[in-house]
């Protein structure tokens, strides 16, 4: 087992794009840490770059003590599952879960022993003689599971491995993804684009979620950290179902009532009273409340009501910014009516024009 | 359509397709008429040029009777004369006729009993037999020289001089009407089944709305009958065509008996056979009077029997028509099946609903070039040459040493597939490798080339290079040498394929997901293994594709060979492949039969060849 540090990493492709930005990243030993981040936010590119299957434009890879930024794939000793099954479809289960022992010139015996414990743990050994299309799309992803760990690399690289599967399979192999964290102690590295899952897998003990946002991290921290002290704009809205909402306003610190922020049709009394000029307010979808109408901080058009059954979603619009409400349960919300909108102000989050978190 | 509207329908339907079958029938009774005015026009412009003599010299030196014979056979004559002393040619006027004889002779054909036409003879455009009647146009004459001609219901032959060069004038033959049918008064079957048909198709239509399917059977029987029907007739008016004939011939021939030799000399058989070329005169038993179908040596014969003389019996026999009349069965048959047709797609089309009917009819519309096409140009020529291939001698086609040599030499050519395919396979692996980079892409183009240049200029690039290049081996030409001569072929062709083998092992590895690559070398495979453990196995579709597409390819070569060497160095036959073995068999020896045969063997050879690629095909077109 080994950590995974990346120092100053950056890859600019050949199109010009530039993926990763002079990233810094220490995955410690035995760790689980989830990347998280929209699409095109580099997950992927980090995790090909420390696979050896890209080489970065500067920087360097280390796994463990060791720098293996121009090491072949190979010479790395890390194990990777893809976001599509990649079991060779001429091979059978078998010889797919024998073949990184076999490219190593693992002894015959040791290959079938470890093959059958490979599949034992993930509990395939029954179909370990047939061949890939005939499998399940659960029992081909465990069994590319099992390539991977059948030879004990130093590191995982799991590249969203469950994002094809249906939900019901997605959670009970998320969960024997972490079981099987637990039981190997193996330091691994989990790219998703679905903060669910995120929040999930990096909730445990020697777990951390790491947001990326074009290339950079913009916080690395547990679930708790990141949904309630985001780092920045990007990750509080990134975080969360749905994610927070950030109105663009303006701090009054001279208001007839005190300091307020206008943003949109709203004007939000706040203690603070430094400040003057643009900023961002945030404000999680359950800290919206809706109320009759000038009874609250402002009034909103309603535009689409989600009823989830245990929540209702109301999407409104507040001087042309959205804004979205989280009510419990069936609400009584009309799409076309114009309602007043309460805020929780102990749960404002502020972030001045650049995204950075003021105070 | 209303009921009785379909009923109508029906029956013209039905209506038009017995027209269509007894105007076959009509065609086929003249068509015979015809052949029969032909060829009794022939024998009797033979029989005129046998018995008439040339004509008198001015100088008369003794009178040589019986030169007239003279040019047919004078060997195998029983008693020969002494045979006229001409040391030069005959001067065209010798070779001619004694006129009085010639319009003696003429006027004697229309006195003979028993015959069934009316026949004039012309001297030049004159008219011997009626002298009042118009003469023939001079055009008509000197048309006569190529080919027979049908002038005013008479078939008209040309009557060549004694030693057959020049047309001196012309027979005309006009059959006289004879009724065809076997039924009283003539009528052939042909008409009562139409009344039949066209009857049953009416009762069927006009009696229930819908056809049970019971009543259509009924009426495709009674198509069924008028085929046959009019079979018979067609097969009828052959049979009296070789009849009639028989029976005018053996009146000339009788004829001739007794003009041809001096008196009281026998006619010998070889010189009545002289007369009959298109057919045989053997020595015969006596026999009944009417025209006979016997079997001589394995063959259908039409016979019968010719007195010559007081107990003389010769036999007059001759290839009878009906032989051949099946093949109007290819007419007969769909004119009279055109009414059931006709009908089914009037029941089809009442009963589908309009738009359905429009979408079949375009779609029909679509599919009839392409069905037109494929049925006169693929499926014809294959079925003829399939009937062809059954004349052909199979056995002794086994036993032929070439045909064994072409297989051979065919399989060996083959051979050159696995090379052109590791090498397609290694140029795709570079290009693909290099695709992005203008290298790559030159590469590409230089192996693609060959590939969409015409094969008979590759051929004639190489054959320039074999000749003046040989590569500087000290050979003087690839192409001549017994033992080079195929491995040449073999190495053109390596270089022409390979570019569009290339090509499909390029968009091979296109289609490998990058994923499995990365997985292999993540999982610590090298380039080296990666390739051989996942791209090349990844791979083995394409290159099963490529191969079978190559061998089969191989196996039809003909260009190259047609070009380079056709089938030589003789007498090796060293690069004679099956293809051009077919090819040489067909148009140089002209043995269709064989050629036909052996196309058909080879065919059925790569049909079975073909099988494991349409299996390859099934499986990929069921992964993808």
């Amino acid at each position: 087992m080994g950590s995974v540090t990346l120092r100053r990493l950056s890859k600019i492709f050949d199109g010009g794009i530039q993926a990763l930005h002079d990233l810094d990243l220490d995955v410690r030993d035995g760790e689980l840490l989830v990347l998280l981040g929209p699409s095109g936010s580099g997950k992927t590119t980090i995790l090909r770059c420390i696979a050896g299957l890209e080489e970065p434009t500067g920087g360097d890879v280390l796994i463990g003590d060791r720098v293996v930024t121009r090491d072949p794939p190979r010479a790395r000793d890390v194990a990777m599952v893809f976001q599509t099954p990649t079991l060779y479809p001429h091979l059978s289960v078998r010889e797919n879960i024998a073949f990184p022992l076999e490219m190593r010139g693992t002894a015959d015996a040791q290959v079938t022993r470890r093959v059958v414990e490979a599949a034992t743990r993930l509990g395939i050994p029954s179909v370990l003689d047939r061949m890939p299309d005939t499998l399940s799309e659960g029992e081909r992803q465990r069994a590319a599971l099992a390539r991977a760990i059948v030879r004990g690399p130093q590191a995982f690289l799991f590249d969203e491995p469950l994002s094809r599967l249906d939900a019901k399979l997605r959670i009970e192999l998320r969960a024997e993804l972490l079981a099987l964290h637990r039981a190997l102690g193996a330091t691994m590295i989990y790219v998703t684009h679905d903060q669910t899952e995120a929040m999930t897998m990096g909730g445990g003990a020697g777990q951390r979620i790491a947001v990326l946002h074009e290339g950079r991290v913009r916080q690395v921290g547990t679930p708790e950290e990141i949904y309630q002290r985001p780092a920045d704009v990007h990750v509080a809205r990134f975080v969360g179902t749905p994610g927070m909402n950030v109105l663009q306003g303006r701090g009054r610190g001279t208001g007839e009532e005190g300091p307020v922020i206008e943003a949109g049709s709203l004007v939000i009394p706040v203690e603070l009273s430094t400040y003057e000029g643009e900023l961002q307010v945030g404000i999680r979808p359950e800290f919206v409340g809706l109320c009759a109408v000038d009874k609250g901080v402002g009034n909103v058009d309603v535009l689409v009501v989600e009823p989830l059954g245990s929540e209702t979603l109301v999407h409104l619009n507040t001087g042309g910014q959205a804004l979205v409400a989280r009510l419990p349960g069936f609400a009584d919300v009309r799409v076309g009516t114009r309602v007043g909108v309460k805020v929780d102000r102990r749960r404002l989050y502020l972030f001045d024009a650049a995204g950075v978190p003021l105070a | 359509m209303s009921s009785r509207g379909w009923a109508a329908a029906v029956t013209v339907a039905a209506t038009i397709a017995a027209t269509l079958a007894l105007a076959v029938v009509f065609a086929a009774e003249r068509h015979y008429e015809r052949a029969f005015a032909f060829r009794i026009a022939g024998t009797t412009a033979a029989y005129v040029a046998a018995v008439t003599p040339p004509p008198q010299p001015p100088p008369p030196p003794p009178p040589a009777p019986r030169v007239v014979r003279g040019r047919r056979r004078p060997s195998i004559r029983p008693a020969p004369p002494p045979p006229p002393p001409q040391l030069a040619p005959l001067s065209p006027a010798a070779r001619s006729y004694d006129l009085p004889s010639l319009l003696t002779q003429a006027r004697a054909l229309q006195t003979l009993p028993g015959w069934s036409s009316d026949v004039e003879v012309y001297f030049g455009t004159a008219p011997l037999v009626d002298a009042t009647a118009p003469p023939l146009s001079p055009d008509d004459l000197s048309y006569l020289a190529a080919a027979g001609l049908w002038r005013a219901g008479r078939a008209l032959v040309p009557l060549k001089d004694r030693d057959g060069q020049e047309v001196v004038g012309a027979v005309a033959v006009r059959p006289h009407p004879m009724p065809h049918g076997p039924l009283p008064g003539g009528i052939g079957f042909a008409f009562p089944a139409a009344i039949l048909a066209i009857g049953a198709a009416a009762a069927t239509a006009f009696r229930e709305r819908s056809l049970r399917p019971g009543a259509r059977g009924g009426y495709v029987g009674a198509a069924l009958f008028l085929a046959l029907a009019t079979y018979l007739d067609v097969r009828a008016a052959a049979r009296q065509s070789t009849d009639r004939w028989l029976v005018d011939t053996r009146r000339l021939l009788q004829e001739a008996a007794t003009r041809l030799p001096p008196p009281r000399v026998r006619v010998a058989i070889s010189d009545l056979a002289a007369i009959v070329r298109d057919g045989e005169v053997v020595a015969g038993e006596p026999a009944d009077s009417p025209p006979r179908r016997v079997r001589v040596d394995g063959e259908r014969r039409a016979v019968v029997a010719v007195l010559i003389g007081s107990g003389r019996w010769v036999e007059l026999r001759s290839v009878p028509a009906e032989l051949e009349a099946p093949r109007w069965l290819i007419l007969l048959l769909p004119s009279a099946l055109l009414g059931p047709l006709a009908i089914l797609l009037l029941r089809w089309a009442e009963r589908t609903p309009a738009r359905l009917r429009r979408e079949t009819a375009i779609a029909w519309g679509f599919l009839g070039p392409a069905g037109l096409h494929l049925t006169v140009f693929t499926i014809g020529p294959a079925l003829y040459a399939i009937y062809l291939a059954t004349a052909a001698n199979l056995p002794a086609l086994a036993r032929d040493p070439v045909t064994w040599n072409a297989l051979r030499n065919t399989a060996l050519y083959a051979l050159y597939v696995p090379v052109s395919v590791a090498l397609a396979l290694v140029a795709a692996l570079a290009v693909f490798r290099y695709r992005q980079h203008w290298g790559g892409r030159l590469l590409s183009t230089a192996f693609v080339l060959p590939y969409v240049a015409s094969a008979v200029v590759i051929a004639l690039v190489w054959q320039a290079i074999y000749r003046w290049g040989s590569f500087g081996l000290g050979r003087t030409d690839w192409l001549s040498n017994t033992g080079s001569a195929l491995p040449a072929l073999m190495l053109i062709s390596v270089w022409a394929h390979m570019g569009g083998q290339m090509v499909v092992f390029l968009a091979g590895l296109q289609a490998i997901p990058p994923a499995y690559l990365d997985a292999a070398r993540v999982d610590g495979a090298g380039a080296w293994r990666g390739f051989w453990r996942v791209t090349l196995p990844l791979l083995r579709p394409v290159t099963w594709f490529v191969v079978l597409t190559g061998v089969l390819g191989a196996l039809q070569m003909f260009t190259l060979v047609f070009v380079l060497t056709q089938g030589g160095p003789s007498p090796s036959h060293a690069t004679g492949v099956m293809v051009h073995r077919i090819y040489q068999t067909a148009f140089g020896q002209q043995a269709f039969a064989l050629a036909s045969a052996l196309a058909v063997v080879f065919a059925v050879m790569l049909l079975i060849l073909r099988w494991p690629q349409l299996a390859i095909l099934r499986r990929q077109v069921r992964n993808a």
